[in-house]
């Protein structure tokens, strides 16, 4: 394949090479590695070497999700005898603050959260009822989407205005 | 010798450096890149080409196993071989990942990129004629481990949960942006290589440079599964 000969070795120093590659690397995992990313620190050196201080300073997620509240208004139109679904992504204990109205048409609607990752349909409700406005507070029960989901029984499409403040991303 | 030895030095450096940037870009995607991709919305080609392209150029993972792959090609034919193989193996996965919502454990994905960087150092040596008395072909290997990858490079997309709008446009410039990126970093390496191939130390150092090789992949290894049982 090549036009060059490549170095033969014997196996005794492959398998030297090969030893030597495991021992250096079991020694900067143990001495450098886990203690600056993980603080795991079996010797004490990462310690000793001031490299446990790195793995202290990594932002939390949570600290860095507290860092990028935000607020949102929105519009959304929920066509006539449509149901329309709008999802924001929370992490676990993410707090959001809502506000919606409607303008006086009334629609049923189900405010619901779905764990991330979830297969088997499962979701939780806060509320399910029929109204032109809703005020309120969620602290996020799980990791997933939560939201709503309107239902629009009447003969005119409906805007339902949506304000909300908080930490979560929006998914539409 | 002297002369011999700083050249060996220098190619040392240059690999533990690569090495080095661990805790930098471990997991990928530094914060502002994380901010812009949570509030994106639609599709913004060029600005997932660059993500895509910096991801390659800092992963210093691919650049390893692809350090390992081009290490005895010297055909330019070769080089383009190789590394088209690597690069359809990881765009049929990070394309397959992304949209299939294909969920991998990043730690594991990330522990066999690490392996595949022990897999290549060991080959480079002649580990596995030497050893197991056969060589596996070392087309398909790079091909399959392009597979994974590829697989790395989505998990490290679908942390962010990106929006439905736009996601098909937006993968292909990011994974366009990843071969850019692989391009860039590979003629960088392949130059600063082709000027250490004109010296014999270049063979001389071949046992020890693969043996740094495989030290860093173990390393990698190391390091993601250590992640996966504490996280």
């Amino acid at each position: 394949m090549n036009s060059v000969t490549t170095p033969e070795h014997s196996t005794t120093s492959l398998v030297k090479a090969s030893a030597l590659a495991a021992v250096l690397a079991a020694i900067v995992l143990v001495i450098c590695i886990l203690p600056s990313e993980y603080n795991i620190d079996p010797t004490g050196a990462g310690k000793a070497l001031g490299l446990t201080q790195l793995a202290g300073v990594q932002p939390m997620p949570e600290q860095s999700a507290a860092a990028d509240k935000r607020t949102d208004t929105v519009k959304i139109e929920i066509p006539a005898g449509k149901g329309l679904e709008y999802k924001l992504l929370m992490e676990k204990y993410a707090h959001l603050e809502y506000e919606w109205h409607t303008g006086g048409e009334v629609l049923y609607f189900d405010f619901h959260g779905e764990p991330k990752g979830d297969t088997t349909g499962y979701f939780e409700s806060f509320a399910i009822t029929t109204s032109h406005q809703m005020k309120g507070s969620l602290t996020a029960p799980f990791t997933g989407s939560h939201g709503w989901y309107w239902k629009n029984t009447g003969d005119a499409p409906v805007v339902v205005t949506l304000s909300i403040k908080g930490n979560y991303t929006i998914k539409g | 010798m002297s002369q011999f030895m700083a050249r060996g030095l220098k190619a040392l450096l240059v690999l533990t450096a690569l090495c080095a940037s661990f805790s930098l870009f471990a997991h990928g995607v530094d914060e502002d890149t994380k901010q812009f991709l949570t509030q994106n919305q639609g599709i913004s080609i060029i600005p997932f080409i660059y993500i895509g392209a910096k991801h390659m150029v800092t992963g210093y993972d691919h650049l390893l196993f692809l350090f390992g792959v081009i290490f005895f090609l010297f055909r330019s034919k070769d080089i383009l071989l190789y590394v088209s193989l690597f690069t359809l193996g990881h765009s049929i996965t990070l394309l397959y990942g992304v949209l299939g919502n294909i969920a991998v454990n990043p730690y594991l994905i990330d522990a066999i990129i690490g392996l595949s960087v022990v897999y290549k150092g060991f080959d480079n040596i002649g580990g596995f004629k030497a050893l197991l008395g056969f060589q596996p072909n070392p087309r398909a290997a790079v091909m399959i481990f392009g597979l994974f990858h590829g697989f790395g490079l989505a998990t490290k997309i679908q942390e962010f949960n990106l929006p439905e709008q736009g996601l098909v446009a937006n993968m292909l410039a990011f994974n366009l942006g990843v071969e850019l990126g692989q391009f860039m970093a590979l003629a960088l390496v392949l130059i600063g290589m082709s000027f250490w191939r004109r010296h014999s130390s270049y063979f001389r150092f071949s046992l020890a440079s693969n043996t740094l090789l495989m030290s860093c992949g173990l390393m990698l290894t190391g390091f993601q599964l250590t992640g996966f049982f504490v996280s």
